[in-house]
């Protein structure tokens, strides 16, 4: 099976089992807001998918030079151009290309391997999503916890370095810090490994090229160890730089919502600090918090496009980036459809997950 | 500890500025024996390689070697690579006709061939005999029909792929391919090279294996295992990260001294680096930049050596734009240049300066510009332009455009040290341009709007032929001293063509060496480029990683004047 097919089957049928789950349960209010907002979704993609055929067009640059170099005589690139269809009005290439998105084809890569995107991107996306996701994770819980501790302990002394750490990892180049790390962890101390998602020398069969999962579905545990001991430094880079705008809001808004008049009431009432930063302010406090994660996955694959640079990740943004440079029309739009599409998918989940949240909240 | 946070410093600026074996080898120098023969291919001249222990003291072999590449792979199909990489792999997995001795660039030994190719009186046809029993790495015996009908795929379906590197090294050269017996072939040219042997030495013309390989269809991006006539199988490819070889057990020549090669794929050399030091890699390969292997060579346990080959930079002339269809003006910029300061100044003296478009050690190269202009020579620069009516009140206009991101930051910096040294003559005032390489490269060789340019070349076989034939003929990639048609540029010397015809089909190599003498002054007296240096490429690897000390430049691991990478030669001390 693809492994783009089984990447979708991993993430996407829970999503969907959830999605479901909300859908029946919800009020109609909230089914007429999951359907509307999936519909919105259709001219979304559209829409940026025409700014960015446009935009590849517009800049400066064009596949046949950028692939050919000094080389290539104008015979040759002619036959280029004739080939991959580049000479044929833009409409015609326009009208192809919107039917490969909605046929989920996308084409061919227009340099180097020549292969189908969807066979490159199954290579990549889950490569890229191995290293996201728990970076994300490491990065909310660690926000989330010193956040709690400064905002409950104001002015402490847990407060103020959780601020100076929060803006100073939020203000360090991604690249830096990567660099940092693999100095010390892997130069000096000779902790982790620094570059790779696995050491080449360790045989591992790939079905889904979630290597975790490959690895526990073979039992191939000296894979599996390798594995988890490359994701450190990427996953410790990503999650901590995002982990200071976790920290900044939580702190806030654990600040703020220990000023409400329910959190007084809590406290005559005798209920002890942890019961109340528990059960009423953090609860409320998340709320925001929630949100932002939304904003962040955008961010999160930006910042990955640096991370995969750094430790040598073949992801997804990696792959973009050599795109680009190449002018890969074809490769470069049908990235950014896939990022538009993991965005949006993830924009939906949050404001479900926000209205479970809040009560308040109404469709 | 203090040089490892330099090189962290060093790493971050660089991040800022960039968001063989020897059978029947022996090396004799006349062109007779019917094993090796040396060629007019540069000799391999270490430029300022440091003094290394590269010769493992107790060689063993055996184990793996994980070699790191910041090169992506491009095509591996040999009817249309184009790249150093992609050629680099195909020469392990492959083996043409003839090869290159590993390390050396001017010895040619037999590859699948039993003995030399010989050429017919008028040198239109070149007969060649395949060795006996050869056979594919999946055990497929190979005959002459099979070598002929895959060699033809280079001059047929060529055309269909990304490179088309047939229209380049294919069809202008050989009409067509016949087996003549099973073990014979024979070669039909449209007219006679000097170059012949060279041409077949190149990656384009190994036989790939049929069974990956159609005759009428590329396979740009083959699934392993990849067998071919080389001393290795590609077992496995993982795209952006890793490739495996091991050992051909059909190679009909000595096996590998090591059980396995992994190349590792890098998106940066910072990343390479640190992971040469940690021992992720054994060897890092291309692409270091001077700094950062000058870096890693002061790190104990790891050996830096400049490698005695490497692109090539100049300047694109252009013949018809203005202003630089004045001769005077095209000789002041000549004149002006100072090499060794560019290489003292950007390289810290770790380049050669290139004072003719034929580098040092080819057939006939000589030092044109530095005979003709000095270097530098103001005072002649001034007179050049004085006799085209410019002054100090008056000064020359003249746009020069760079691509920054594409050659890195030396090339840039280079270029910007170029314009200095041309407005040093206080005569010419330079407008510098930037453009991003995409749009930069078109508009430069297609001659039609930038009077002065930098760029980069790499040969595509090792013959002068190829440092010379593509800046004049064909539009000479915006030298425009020919038309994209064919004709001369008035005003440019009909000798040219005359003198670049004459080398061509000279085999002679007395003679032919002379005819490129006379064509390298006639070239820098119409300054069809200005040559300004060669770039070097860096190795590192880590103690106990050797190449062979019976072969030459063994303290490159046997990298050469070709920069091919044998594999085959890499031995450890087992430690």
């Amino acid at each position: 099976m693809h492994p783009l097919v089984l990447t979708f089957l991993i993430f996407g049928i829970p999503a969907l089992i959830g999605l479901t789950w909300v859908f029946l349960r919800g009020s109609s209010g909230l089914r007429s807001y999951i359907l509307t907002r999936i519909a919105l979704t259709i001219p979304m993609i559209l829409i940026l998918a025409t700014v960015v055929f446009l935009v590849m067009r517009i800049i400066p640059g064009d596949p046949i030079t950028s692939a050919l170099g000094p080389k290539g005589t104008a015979e040759i690139k002619e036959r280029f151009a004739e080939q991959h269809g580049l000479n044929d009005p833009l409409a015609v290439q326009y009208g192809r290309f919107v039917a490969d998105v909605f046929t989920l084809d996308f084409g061919n890569s227009l340099i180097g391997s020549q292969r189908p995107i969807v066979d490159e991107l199954g290579e990549r996306l889950p490569a890229t999503l191995e290293m996201v996701i728990p970076a994300t994770l490491l990065a909310l819980s660690l926000g989330v916890f010193l956040g709690t501790r400064a905002g409950v302990r104001r002015k402490s002394a847990i407060d103020y370095g959780s601020r100076i750490f929060s803006v100073m990892i939020y203000a360090m180049p991604i690249f830096w810090l990567g660099l940092l790390f693999q100095l010390i962890f892997g130069v000096w101390l000779g902790w982790t490994p620094i570059a790779g998602r696995i050491d080449p020398s360790i045989p591992l069969e790939r079905t889904t090229n979630l290597l975790i999962i490959d690895s526990i579905i073979t039992a191939n545990w000296v894979a599996l160890r390798s594995v988890l001991a490359h994701l450190v430094l990427p996953t410790l880079t990503l999650g901590l730089v995002l982990s200071g705008v976790f920290l900044r809001l939580t702190r806030i808004n654990v600040i703020e919502t220990g000023q409400e008049d329910y959190v007084a009431a809590a406290r005559a009432r005798g209920i002890d600090q942890g019961t109340i930063t528990r059960r009423y302010s953090l609860k409320n406090a998340m709320i925001p918090v929630i949100t932002l994660i939304g904003l962040q996955v955008a961010i999160l694959l930006a910042g990955a496009v640096l991370t995969e640079t750094v430790f040598a990740w073949p992801g997804m943004g990696r792959y973009l980036i050599q795109r680009i440079l190449a002018r890969d029309f074809t490769a470069v739009q049908s990235v950014i459809v896939f990022f538009a599409l993991f965005v949006a998918v993830i924009s939906l989940a949050v404001d479900i997950l926000y209205s479970v949240l809040d009560p308040r909240v109404r469709y | 500890m203090t040089k490892r946070l330099l090189l962290v410093l060093f790493s971050f600026a660089l991040v800022v500025a960039a968001c063989t074996s020897s059978d029947d080898t022996t090396t004799t120098t006349a062109g007779v024996s019917d094993t090796t023969t040396t060629t007019e291919a540069p000799a391999a001249t270490t430029t300022t390689a440091a003094p290394v222990a590269a010769v493992c003291p107790s060689e063993t072999g055996g184990g793996t070697v994980v070699i790191g590449t910041t090169d992506a792979i491009a095509s591996l199909d040999a009817a249309d690579a184009y790249a150093v990489r992609d050629w680099e792999v195909l020469k392990n997995f492959g083996e043409p006709l003839l090869k290159w001795v590993p390390g050396s660039a001017d010895q040619l030994q037999l590859g699948i061939a039993e003995s030399m190719p010989v050429a017919s009186e008028d040198g239109l046809t070149w007969t060649v005999t395949l060795r006996e029993g050869l056979l594919f790495g999946d055990g497929t015996p190979i005959t002459a029909e099979i070598v002929a009908a895959q060699l033809t795929r280079l001059l047929t379906i060529s055309e269909t792929g990304p490179n088309q590197v047939g229209l380049t090294l294919g069809n202008p050269y050989v009409d067509s391919i016949e087996a003549v017996d099973d073990r014979t072939l024979q070669f039909n040219l449209p007219a006679p090279i000097a170059f012949f042997l060279q041409l077949l030495a190149s990656a384009s013309y190994i036989p790939a294996n049929p069974a990956t390989f159609p005759e009428d269809e590329l396979n740009v991006f083959p699934t392993p295992p990849l067998t071919g006539t080389g001393p290795w199988i590609v077992t496995e490819i993982v795209t952006d990260e890793s490739m495996t070889l091991e050992p051909n057990p059909n190679y009909h020549g000595d096996q590998p001294k090591v059980d396995r090669v992994i190349v590792r794929q890098f998106a940066d050399p910072q990343s390479m680096a640190l992971a040469v030091q940690t021992g992720e890699i054994d060897i890092a390969w291309r692409i270091l930049g001077a700094e950062l292997a000058n870096e890693l060579g002061e790190i104990d346990g790891l050996n830096s050596v400049v490698v005695p080959s490497g692109p090539i930079r100049y300047l694109i002339i252009n013949h018809v734009l203005e202003p630089t269809n004045d001769p005077n003006v095209r000789k002041a910029i000549a004149a002006v240049i100072d090499r060794d300061e560019l290489s003292d100044v950007i390289f810290g003296g770790a380049v050669d300066p290139l004072f003719s478009q034929v580098p040092p050690g080819f057939l006939g190269a000589t030092e044109a510009f530095e005979d003709l202009y000095g270097s530098p020579d103001l005072d002649a620069a001034r007179a050049f332009l004085e006799a085209s009516g410019y002054s100090e009140d008056n000064k020359l206009q003249l746009p020069v455009w760079y691509p920054p991101e594409h050659y890195g930051a030396t090339t840039a910096d280079g270029v910007l040290l170029v314009v200095q040294q041309l407005e040093a003559t206080g005569m010419i005032e330079v407008e510098v341009n930037a453009q991003e390489w995409g749009t930069y490269v078109g508009a430069l060789t297609s001659g039609e709007d930038y009077p002065v340019g930098v760029l980069g070349w790499f040969y595509d076989f090792p013959d002068p032929e190829n440092y010379l034939q593509p800046f004049i003929e064909n539009g000479g990639l915006g030298t425009m001293v020919t038309a994209k048609d064919g004709p001369i540029t008035p005003g440019v010397s009909e000798e040219l063509l005359t003198l670049l015809t004459a080398s061509r089909i000279e085999t002679d190599l007395d003679a032919r060496a002379a005819i490129l003498e006379d064509l390298q002054a006639v070239y820098a007296d119409e300054v069809v480029t200005v040559p300004l240096w060669i770039e070097p490429e860096f190795i590192v690897y880590r103690d106990g990683i050797c190449g062979d000390a019976s072969l030459p430049n063994p303290q490159t691991l046997n990298i050469g004047g070709t920069m091919e990478f044998s594999y085959s030669v890499i031995g450890t001390d087992g430690s």
